[in-house]
Protein backbone atom coordinates (compact mmCIF):
# COMPACT_ATOMS: atom_id res chain seq x y z
CA UNK A 1 0.00 0.00 0.00
CA UNK A 2 2.54 2.24 1.06
CA UNK A 3 4.13 1.59 -2.10
CA UNK A 4 1.67 2.38 -4.30
CA UNK A 5 1.06 5.74 -2.32
CA UNK A 6 4.88 6.61 -3.21
CA UNK A 7 4.72 5.66 -6.76
CA UNK A 8 1.54 7.58 -7.41
CA UNK A 9 3.61 10.84 -5.51
CA UNK A 10 6.60 10.39 -7.90
CA UNK A 11 4.63 10.27 -11.34
CA UNK A 12 2.67 13.28 -9.88
CA UNK A 13 6.32 15.15 -9.29
CA UNK A 14 7.25 14.63 -12.62
CA UNK A 15 4.06 15.86 -14.09
CA UNK A 16 4.48 18.86 -11.88
CA UNK A 17 8.10 19.73 -12.85
CA UNK A 18 7.50 18.97 -16.89
CA UNK A 19 4.41 21.52 -16.60
CA UNK A 20 6.24 24.49 -14.18
CA UNK A 21 9.38 24.68 -16.74
CA UNK A 22 6.81 25.15 -20.00
CA UNK A 23 5.03 27.38 -18.07
CA UNK A 24 8.17 29.64 -17.26
CA UNK A 25 9.09 29.84 -20.80
CA UNK A 26 5.66 30.81 -22.27
CA UNK A 27 5.99 33.72 -19.45
CA UNK A 28 8.79 34.85 -20.50
CA UNK A 29 7.88 35.35 -24.31
CA UNK A 30 4.55 37.51 -23.63
CA UNK A 31 6.42 39.63 -21.18
CA UNK A 32 8.97 40.40 -24.19
CA UNK A 33 5.79 41.11 -26.21
CA UNK A 34 4.04 42.93 -23.90
CA UNK A 35 7.69 45.26 -23.10
CA UNK A 36 7.92 45.80 -27.07
CA UNK A 37 3.61 47.14 -27.36
CA UNK A 38 4.32 49.50 -24.22
CA UNK A 39 7.01 51.26 -25.76
CA UNK A 40 4.74 51.91 -29.13
CA UNK A 41 2.12 53.80 -26.78
CA UNK A 42 2.00 57.16 -26.57
CA UNK A 43 3.77 59.07 -23.08
CA UNK A 44 0.57 60.06 -21.99
CA UNK A 45 -1.36 56.39 -22.35
CA UNK A 46 1.13 54.52 -20.55
CA UNK A 47 0.92 57.70 -17.72
CA UNK A 48 -2.24 56.41 -17.29
CA UNK A 49 -1.57 53.20 -15.96
CA UNK A 50 0.87 54.45 -14.11
CA UNK A 51 0.97 52.75 -10.28
CA UNK A 52 -0.46 55.23 -7.30
CA UNK A 53 1.77 55.12 -4.40
CA UNK A 54 -1.11 53.00 -2.65
CA UNK A 55 -0.50 49.22 -3.98
CA UNK A 56 -1.92 46.43 -2.50
CA UNK A 57 -0.56 42.85 -2.89
CA UNK A 58 -2.54 39.58 -1.65
CA UNK A 59 -0.18 37.08 -0.68
CA UNK A 60 -0.39 33.83 1.62
CA UNK A 61 -0.10 29.92 1.49
CA UNK A 62 -2.22 27.04 1.51
CA UNK A 63 -0.85 23.08 2.39
CA UNK A 64 -2.86 20.19 2.78
CA UNK A 65 -1.80 16.44 2.75
CA UNK A 66 -2.24 12.29 3.37
CA UNK A 67 -1.65 11.46 7.00
CA UNK A 68 -1.01 8.15 7.78
CA UNK A 69 -0.73 6.53 11.56
CA UNK A 70 -1.34 3.03 12.94
CA UNK A 71 -4.85 4.05 13.53
CA UNK A 72 -5.81 5.37 10.38
CA UNK A 73 -4.80 6.44 6.52
CA UNK A 74 -6.27 10.39 5.72
CA UNK A 75 -6.21 13.44 4.25
CA UNK A 76 -6.11 16.17 6.38
CA UNK A 77 -7.33 19.85 5.31
CA UNK A 78 -4.40 21.84 6.30
CA UNK A 79 -5.00 25.60 6.08
CA UNK A 80 -5.59 28.07 4.20
CA UNK A 81 -3.45 31.67 4.89
CA UNK A 82 -4.30 35.09 2.82
CA UNK A 83 -2.13 37.84 3.33
CA UNK A 84 -3.15 40.76 2.88
CA UNK A 85 -0.30 43.35 2.05
CA UNK A 86 -1.52 47.32 1.73
CA UNK A 87 1.25 49.75 0.91
CA UNK A 88 -0.36 52.83 1.90
CA UNK A 89 2.82 55.30 1.36
CA UNK A 90 6.48 54.79 1.29
CA UNK A 91 6.92 54.63 4.63
CA UNK A 92 3.59 53.11 6.10
CA UNK A 93 2.68 49.42 5.52
CA UNK A 94 -0.68 47.07 6.60
CA UNK A 95 0.13 43.67 6.83
CA UNK A 96 -3.12 41.17 7.98
CA UNK A 97 -2.83 37.35 7.50
CA UNK A 98 -6.12 35.13 8.37
CA UNK A 99 -5.91 31.55 8.98
CA UNK A 100 -8.64 29.18 7.52
CA UNK A 101 -8.17 25.25 8.65
CA UNK A 102 -10.67 22.48 8.73
CA UNK A 103 -11.31 20.61 12.40
CA UNK A 104 -13.64 18.27 13.07
CA UNK A 105 -15.52 18.84 9.70
CA UNK A 106 -15.93 22.80 10.49
CA UNK A 107 -14.06 25.56 9.55
CA UNK A 108 -12.29 27.71 11.65
CA UNK A 109 -10.98 31.42 10.61
CA UNK A 110 -8.74 33.24 12.58
CA UNK A 111 -6.58 36.31 12.74
CA UNK A 112 -3.45 35.39 13.10
CA UNK A 113 -1.92 38.68 12.88
CA UNK A 114 -2.93 42.18 11.29
CA UNK A 115 -0.79 45.35 12.03
CA UNK A 116 1.06 48.20 10.64
CA UNK A 117 4.48 49.68 10.16
CA UNK A 118 5.48 53.26 9.86
CA UNK A 119 9.07 53.50 9.21
CA UNK A 120 10.44 55.76 11.10
CA UNK A 121 14.45 55.78 10.49
CA UNK A 122 16.24 54.05 7.65
CA UNK A 123 16.68 51.67 11.03
CA UNK A 124 14.17 52.05 13.07
CA UNK A 125 10.32 50.55 12.30
CA UNK A 126 7.09 51.16 14.71
CA UNK A 127 4.47 48.32 14.59
CA UNK A 128 1.61 48.45 16.14
CA UNK A 129 -1.55 45.56 16.12
CA UNK A 130 -1.63 42.44 16.30
CA UNK A 131 1.83 40.67 15.53
CA UNK A 132 3.97 37.72 15.62
CA UNK A 133 6.09 38.20 18.57
CA UNK A 134 9.55 38.26 17.36
CA UNK A 135 10.50 35.43 20.48
CA UNK A 136 13.10 32.92 19.00
CA UNK A 137 13.36 31.98 15.38
CA UNK A 138 10.68 29.65 14.44
CA UNK A 139 6.94 30.87 15.51
CA UNK A 140 8.22 34.76 13.47
CA UNK A 141 10.19 33.29 10.54
CA UNK A 142 9.91 29.49 10.19
CA UNK A 143 6.30 28.51 11.04
CA UNK A 144 4.46 28.88 7.22
CA UNK A 145 3.84 25.68 5.32
CA UNK A 146 6.05 26.44 2.56
CA UNK A 147 9.03 27.49 4.83
CA UNK A 148 8.57 24.74 7.42
CA UNK A 149 10.57 22.02 6.37
CA UNK A 150 7.89 19.56 7.61
CA UNK A 151 4.56 19.01 7.81
CA UNK A 152 4.40 19.20 11.69
CA UNK A 153 6.24 21.55 14.37
CA UNK A 154 8.79 21.05 16.93
CA UNK A 155 7.43 20.08 20.14
CA UNK A 156 5.87 22.75 22.42
CA UNK A 157 6.38 25.69 19.25
CA UNK A 158 2.50 24.54 17.90
CA UNK A 159 -0.56 26.81 18.75
CA UNK A 160 -1.30 24.76 22.33
CA UNK A 161 2.39 25.33 22.67
CA UNK A 162 4.80 26.98 25.62
CA UNK A 163 5.99 30.01 23.71
CA UNK A 164 4.05 32.91 22.59
CA UNK A 165 2.43 33.10 18.61
CA UNK A 166 1.20 36.46 18.45
CA UNK A 167 0.58 39.00 20.27
CA UNK A 168 -1.40 42.49 20.48
CA UNK A 169 0.72 45.61 21.28
CA UNK A 170 3.29 48.01 19.83
CA UNK A 171 6.96 47.72 18.70
CA UNK A 172 10.24 49.18 17.83
CA UNK A 173 12.01 46.93 15.76
CA UNK A 174 14.78 47.62 12.92
CA UNK A 175 18.65 46.56 12.03
CA UNK A 176 21.56 48.47 11.90
CA UNK A 177 25.73 47.55 12.00
CA UNK A 178 28.24 47.83 14.93
CA UNK A 179 30.97 48.82 12.74
CA UNK A 180 31.37 45.51 10.56
CA UNK A 181 28.72 43.30 12.32
CA UNK A 182 24.98 43.27 11.30
CA UNK A 183 22.71 43.53 14.02
CA UNK A 184 18.76 43.54 14.44
CA UNK A 185 16.20 44.07 16.83
CA UNK A 186 13.29 44.57 18.87
CA UNK A 187 11.37 45.54 21.76
CA UNK A 188 7.94 45.56 22.34
CA UNK A 189 5.00 45.95 24.85
CA UNK A 190 1.89 43.48 24.82
CA UNK A 191 -0.64 42.16 26.45
CA UNK A 192 1.06 38.89 27.27
CA UNK A 193 0.07 35.39 28.17
CA UNK A 194 -2.39 34.84 30.75
CA UNK A 195 -2.09 32.11 34.01
CA UNK A 196 -4.72 29.58 33.73
CA UNK A 197 -5.53 29.39 37.73
CA UNK A 198 -7.33 26.08 37.46
CA UNK A 199 -10.10 27.13 38.85
CA UNK A 200 -12.50 25.97 36.11
CA UNK A 201 -9.95 23.18 35.14
CA UNK A 202 -7.73 22.16 37.62
CA UNK A 203 -6.28 19.97 34.96
CA UNK A 204 -5.03 23.46 33.39
CA UNK A 205 -3.99 25.08 36.26
CA UNK A 206 -0.74 26.78 36.46
CA UNK A 207 -0.68 26.67 32.40
CA UNK A 208 -0.05 29.67 30.05
CA UNK A 209 -2.20 31.37 26.72
CA UNK A 210 -0.98 33.21 24.73
CA UNK A 211 -2.85 35.94 22.59
CA UNK A 212 -5.91 35.86 24.82
CA UNK A 213 -8.17 39.20 24.51
CA UNK A 214 -9.12 41.29 26.48
CA UNK A 215 -6.05 41.52 29.19
CA UNK A 216 -6.39 40.00 32.46
CA UNK A 217 -4.89 42.55 34.46
CA UNK A 218 -3.28 46.10 33.80
CA UNK A 219 0.18 44.85 33.81
CA UNK A 220 1.68 44.86 29.91
CA UNK A 221 4.04 42.22 29.44
CA UNK A 222 7.56 43.50 28.24
CA UNK A 223 10.39 41.83 25.68
CA UNK A 224 12.75 41.80 23.17
CA UNK A 225 14.69 40.19 21.08
CA UNK A 226 18.46 41.14 19.77
CA UNK A 227 20.24 39.03 16.84
CA UNK A 228 23.94 39.22 15.41
CA UNK A 229 25.38 37.88 12.57
CA UNK A 230 29.31 37.45 13.11
CA UNK A 231 30.04 36.91 9.75
CA UNK A 232 30.75 39.45 6.86
CA UNK A 233 27.95 37.00 4.42
CA UNK A 234 25.40 37.40 7.29
CA UNK A 235 25.06 33.22 7.36
CA UNK A 236 25.25 32.85 10.76
CA UNK A 237 22.73 34.42 13.20
CA UNK A 238 22.55 34.44 16.91
CA UNK A 239 19.80 35.54 18.53
CA UNK A 240 18.86 36.21 21.87
CA UNK A 241 14.66 36.65 23.20
CA UNK A 242 13.55 37.56 26.42
CA UNK A 243 10.03 39.00 28.01
CA UNK A 244 8.81 39.65 31.24
CA UNK A 245 5.10 40.45 32.60
CA UNK A 246 3.01 39.75 35.30
CA UNK A 247 0.58 37.13 33.86
CA UNK A 248 -2.33 36.12 37.00
CA UNK A 249 -5.97 37.67 36.64
CA UNK A 250 -6.55 41.32 38.72
CA UNK A 251 -7.79 41.48 41.74
CA UNK A 252 -7.30 37.41 42.22
CA UNK A 253 -4.76 35.42 44.66
CA UNK A 254 -2.28 35.27 41.21
CA UNK A 255 -2.57 39.04 40.39
CA UNK A 256 1.23 39.58 41.48
CA UNK A 257 2.73 35.90 39.76
CA UNK A 258 4.61 36.74 37.37
CA UNK A 259 6.58 34.79 34.43
CA UNK A 260 9.94 34.89 32.16
CA UNK A 261 10.55 33.48 29.03
CA UNK A 262 14.20 33.70 27.19
CA UNK A 263 15.20 32.00 24.18
CA UNK A 264 19.14 31.57 21.99
CA UNK A 265 18.02 31.12 18.79
CA UNK A 266 20.68 30.63 15.68
CA UNK A 267 20.60 29.97 12.03
CA UNK A 268 23.60 28.86 9.67
CA UNK A 269 22.73 29.03 5.72
CA UNK A 270 26.02 28.80 3.18
CA UNK A 271 26.51 27.28 0.02
CA UNK A 272 28.78 24.58 0.34
CA UNK A 273 30.39 24.26 -3.71
CA UNK A 274 31.97 20.80 -3.01
CA UNK A 275 29.09 19.22 -3.09
CA UNK A 276 27.03 22.01 -4.78
CA UNK A 277 24.49 22.51 -1.64
CA UNK A 278 22.59 24.72 0.06
CA UNK A 279 23.28 23.49 3.81
CA UNK A 280 20.40 25.43 6.37
CA UNK A 281 21.15 24.84 10.34
CA UNK A 282 18.28 26.47 12.50
CA UNK A 283 18.12 25.69 16.34
CA UNK A 284 16.22 27.07 19.54
CA UNK A 285 16.18 26.85 23.25
CA UNK A 286 13.36 28.15 25.20
CA UNK A 287 12.88 28.38 28.46
CA UNK A 288 9.57 29.70 30.82
CA UNK A 289 9.48 29.99 34.31
CA UNK A 290 6.67 31.67 35.92
CA UNK A 291 6.37 31.94 40.04
CA UNK A 292 5.80 29.75 42.52
CA UNK A 293 1.39 29.64 43.06
CA UNK A 294 -0.75 27.34 44.60
CA UNK A 295 -3.39 25.73 42.00
CA UNK A 296 -6.40 23.67 42.91
CA UNK A 297 -5.66 19.84 43.43
CA UNK A 298 -7.58 18.17 40.60
CA UNK A 299 -8.43 14.65 42.48
CA UNK A 300 -9.08 16.16 45.76
CA UNK A 301 -11.68 19.13 45.53
CA UNK A 302 -10.79 21.89 48.26
CA UNK A 303 -7.02 20.83 48.25
CA UNK A 304 -4.40 22.53 46.54
CA UNK A 305 -0.31 21.84 45.52
CA UNK A 306 2.30 23.51 44.08
CA UNK A 307 5.01 22.91 41.68
CA UNK A 308 8.50 24.10 40.30
CA UNK A 309 6.40 25.59 37.21
CA UNK A 310 9.30 25.66 34.55
CA UNK A 311 8.95 24.49 31.37
CA UNK A 312 11.78 24.19 28.69
CA UNK A 313 11.81 23.23 24.85
CA UNK A 314 14.12 22.98 22.02
CA UNK A 315 14.79 22.17 18.66
CA UNK A 316 17.30 21.51 15.79
CA UNK A 317 17.33 21.23 12.10
CA UNK A 318 19.35 20.20 9.53
CA UNK A 319 18.23 20.23 5.70
CA UNK A 320 20.40 19.89 2.37
CA UNK A 321 19.30 20.78 -0.83
CA UNK A 322 21.93 20.50 -3.93
CA UNK A 323 20.46 23.13 -5.58
CA UNK A 324 23.62 23.51 -7.74
CA UNK A 325 23.62 20.36 -9.26
CA UNK A 326 23.08 19.74 -13.02
CA UNK A 327 20.37 17.48 -12.65
CA UNK A 328 16.92 19.39 -12.74
CA UNK A 329 15.29 16.52 -11.06
CA UNK A 330 17.81 16.28 -8.27
CA UNK A 331 18.47 20.37 -7.65
CA UNK A 332 15.24 20.20 -6.31
CA UNK A 333 15.57 17.86 -3.84
CA UNK A 334 16.09 18.71 -0.22
CA UNK A 335 16.52 15.96 2.93
CA UNK A 336 15.75 17.22 6.02
CA UNK A 337 15.83 15.91 9.63
CA UNK A 338 14.75 17.51 13.09
CA UNK A 339 14.69 16.88 16.44
CA UNK A 340 12.83 18.37 19.16
CA UNK A 341 12.44 17.97 23.43
CA UNK A 342 10.07 19.49 25.23
CA UNK A 343 9.70 19.43 29.09
CA UNK A 344 6.75 20.83 31.09
CA UNK A 345 6.85 21.26 35.30
CA UNK A 346 7.55 17.55 37.17
CA UNK A 347 4.33 16.96 39.13
CA UNK A 348 1.57 19.44 37.42
CA UNK A 349 -0.95 17.67 36.04
CA UNK A 350 -0.22 18.56 32.35
CA UNK A 351 3.50 17.25 32.38
CA UNK A 352 4.81 16.56 29.78
CA UNK A 353 8.51 14.84 28.75
CA UNK A 354 8.86 14.36 25.27
CA UNK A 355 11.12 13.88 22.49
CA UNK A 356 10.27 14.20 18.61
CA UNK A 357 12.53 12.89 15.39
CA UNK A 358 11.21 14.02 12.04
CA UNK A 359 12.86 12.98 8.91
CA UNK A 360 12.08 13.96 5.25
CA UNK A 361 12.62 14.45 2.09
CA UNK A 362 11.44 17.57 0.14
CA UNK A 363 10.48 18.08 -3.57
CA UNK A 364 10.27 22.15 -4.55
CA UNK A 365 8.45 22.45 -7.75
CA UNK A 366 9.17 26.19 -7.60
CA UNK A 367 11.18 28.54 -4.78
CA UNK A 368 7.84 28.56 -2.66
CA UNK A 369 6.05 25.15 -3.59
CA UNK A 370 6.93 21.70 -2.27
CA UNK A 371 5.91 18.01 -1.75
CA UNK A 372 7.31 16.75 1.46
CA UNK A 373 7.47 13.24 2.36
CA UNK A 374 8.48 12.79 6.24
CA UNK A 375 8.39 10.83 9.17
CA UNK A 376 7.77 11.76 12.93
CA UNK A 377 8.58 9.42 16.10
CA UNK A 378 7.82 10.82 19.37
CA UNK A 379 8.34 8.99 22.31
CA UNK A 380 8.01 10.01 26.07
CA UNK A 381 5.50 10.93 28.45
CA UNK A 382 2.21 13.39 26.72
CA UNK A 383 0.30 15.16 29.80
CA UNK A 384 -1.88 17.22 27.20
CA UNK A 385 -0.81 20.49 27.55
CA UNK A 386 1.55 21.64 24.36
CA UNK A 387 2.54 17.79 23.87
CA UNK A 388 1.06 15.71 21.16
CA UNK A 389 -1.47 14.22 23.03
CA UNK A 390 -4.41 16.30 21.75
CA UNK A 391 -3.31 15.66 18.31
CA UNK A 392 -2.87 11.32 18.40
CA UNK A 393 0.79 12.02 18.68
CA UNK A 394 2.77 8.73 18.53
CA UNK A 395 4.31 7.55 15.22
CA UNK A 396 3.11 9.13 12.11
CA UNK A 397 4.04 8.99 7.97
CA UNK A 398 2.97 12.95 6.07
CA UNK A 399 2.33 13.11 2.44
CA UNK A 400 2.04 17.57 2.48
CA UNK A 401 2.04 19.71 -0.11
CA UNK A 402 2.27 23.25 0.68
CA UNK A 403 1.81 26.40 -1.72
CA UNK A 404 3.35 30.08 -0.89
CA UNK A 405 1.86 32.95 -3.14
CA UNK B 1 12.53 36.44 39.78
CA UNK B 2 16.18 36.04 39.84
CA UNK B 3 16.88 36.12 35.52
CA UNK B 4 14.76 39.51 36.13
CA UNK B 5 18.56 41.30 35.95
CA UNK B 6 19.07 39.25 32.80
CA UNK B 7 16.23 40.90 31.12
CA UNK B 8 17.24 44.65 32.37
CA UNK B 9 20.69 43.98 30.60
CA UNK B 10 19.15 42.68 27.23
CA UNK B 11 17.08 45.79 27.03
CA UNK B 12 20.01 48.17 27.70
CA UNK B 13 21.83 46.59 25.10
CA UNK B 14 18.38 46.92 22.40
CA UNK B 15 18.57 50.53 23.79
CA UNK B 16 21.81 51.28 22.92
CA UNK B 17 21.71 49.86 19.60
CA UNK B 18 18.64 51.57 18.95
CA UNK B 19 20.35 54.68 19.93
CA UNK B 20 23.88 54.24 17.74
CA UNK B 21 21.26 53.27 14.83
CA UNK B 22 20.53 56.77 13.30
CA UNK B 23 24.30 57.00 12.47
CA UNK B 24 24.92 53.24 11.39
CA UNK B 25 22.77 52.20 8.96
CA UNK B 26 25.55 50.47 6.73
CA UNK B 27 28.78 49.61 6.82
CA UNK B 28 31.50 49.37 4.29
CA UNK B 29 30.86 45.68 4.10
CA UNK B 30 27.22 46.65 3.50
CA UNK B 31 27.82 48.80 0.75
CA UNK B 32 30.30 47.32 -0.97
CA UNK B 33 27.33 44.07 -1.56
CA UNK B 34 25.25 43.89 -4.70
CA UNK B 35 21.79 44.02 -4.76
CA UNK B 36 21.78 40.28 -5.91
CA UNK B 37 24.10 39.69 -3.13
CA UNK B 38 22.12 40.41 -0.33
CA UNK B 39 18.91 39.08 -1.89
CA UNK B 40 21.04 35.92 -1.41
CA UNK B 41 21.96 36.06 1.90
CA UNK B 42 19.29 37.35 3.32
CA UNK B 43 16.04 36.05 1.54
CA UNK B 44 18.02 32.41 1.82
CA UNK B 45 17.75 32.83 5.82
CA UNK B 46 14.40 31.75 5.94
CA UNK B 47 13.51 30.28 2.65
CA UNK B 48 14.89 30.28 -0.99
CA UNK B 49 15.29 33.20 -2.62
CA UNK B 50 12.36 34.19 -4.79
CA UNK B 51 12.55 34.46 -8.44
CA UNK B 52 12.80 38.11 -9.91
CA UNK B 53 9.82 37.06 -12.23
CA UNK B 54 7.03 36.66 -9.45
CA UNK B 55 6.10 39.71 -9.21
CA UNK B 56 5.90 43.10 -11.66
CA UNK B 57 8.27 45.60 -10.34
CA UNK B 58 5.04 48.20 -8.61
CA UNK B 59 4.24 44.17 -6.84
CA UNK B 60 8.12 44.52 -5.51
CA UNK B 61 7.76 47.48 -3.73
CA UNK B 62 5.24 45.96 -1.36
CA UNK B 63 6.95 42.67 -0.99
CA UNK B 64 10.07 43.97 -0.51
CA UNK B 65 9.03 46.59 2.18
CA UNK B 66 7.30 43.89 3.88
CA UNK B 67 10.26 42.03 3.93
CA UNK B 68 12.26 45.38 5.24
CA UNK B 69 9.86 44.86 7.98
CA UNK B 70 9.65 41.32 8.98
CA UNK B 71 13.45 40.67 8.04
CA UNK B 72 14.64 43.37 9.71
CA UNK B 73 16.67 44.28 6.54
CA UNK B 74 18.13 48.03 6.77
CA UNK B 75 16.72 50.85 4.40
CA UNK B 76 19.83 50.64 1.95
CA UNK B 77 19.50 46.70 2.13
CA UNK B 78 16.15 46.85 1.19
CA UNK B 79 16.76 49.80 -1.75
CA UNK B 80 19.51 47.55 -3.06
CA UNK B 81 17.63 43.80 -3.17
CA UNK B 82 14.27 45.59 -4.96
CA UNK B 83 16.24 47.47 -7.67
CA UNK B 84 17.86 43.98 -8.14
CA UNK B 85 14.61 42.46 -8.57
CA UNK B 86 13.29 45.30 -10.83
CA UNK B 87 16.27 44.90 -12.95
CA UNK B 88 16.26 41.26 -12.91
CA UNK B 89 12.61 40.14 -13.84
Amino acid sequence: MKNRIKQVALLVLVGFSTLAIAQQDTAIQVKSTLDMQVAQLPPAVVNDWKPGKSRFLLRGYSHSGLEITEEEISFVGGSFNPLLLFRQSDRLLFEGELEMELEGGETHIGLEYANMSYLLTDALTLRAGKFLVPFGTFVPNLHPAWINKFPSRPLGAGHDGIMPGSDIGIELRGAAYLGPVKTNYSVYAINGPQLNSGDIEAEEGGVLHYALVPDNNKDKTIGGRIGFFPMSNSALEIGISGLYGKVGDKDSKYEDVAAMLYAVDMSYVRNLPGISSVLDIKAQYTAVKVEDAEYPEPDEPGETHTFDNSSTTWFAQLSLRPAFVENKFFQNLEVAGRYSKLTTPEGAPWEVDQDQWEIGLNYWLDWRTLFKFSYRTISGEAGGHGGEEAEGGGDAFFIHWAIGF
Amino acid sequence: MKKIPIIIGLFAVIAAIVISSSCATTSDIASAKSGAQLWGENCLRCHNTPSPETFSDTEWDVAVMHMRVRANLTENEATKIAEFLKTAN
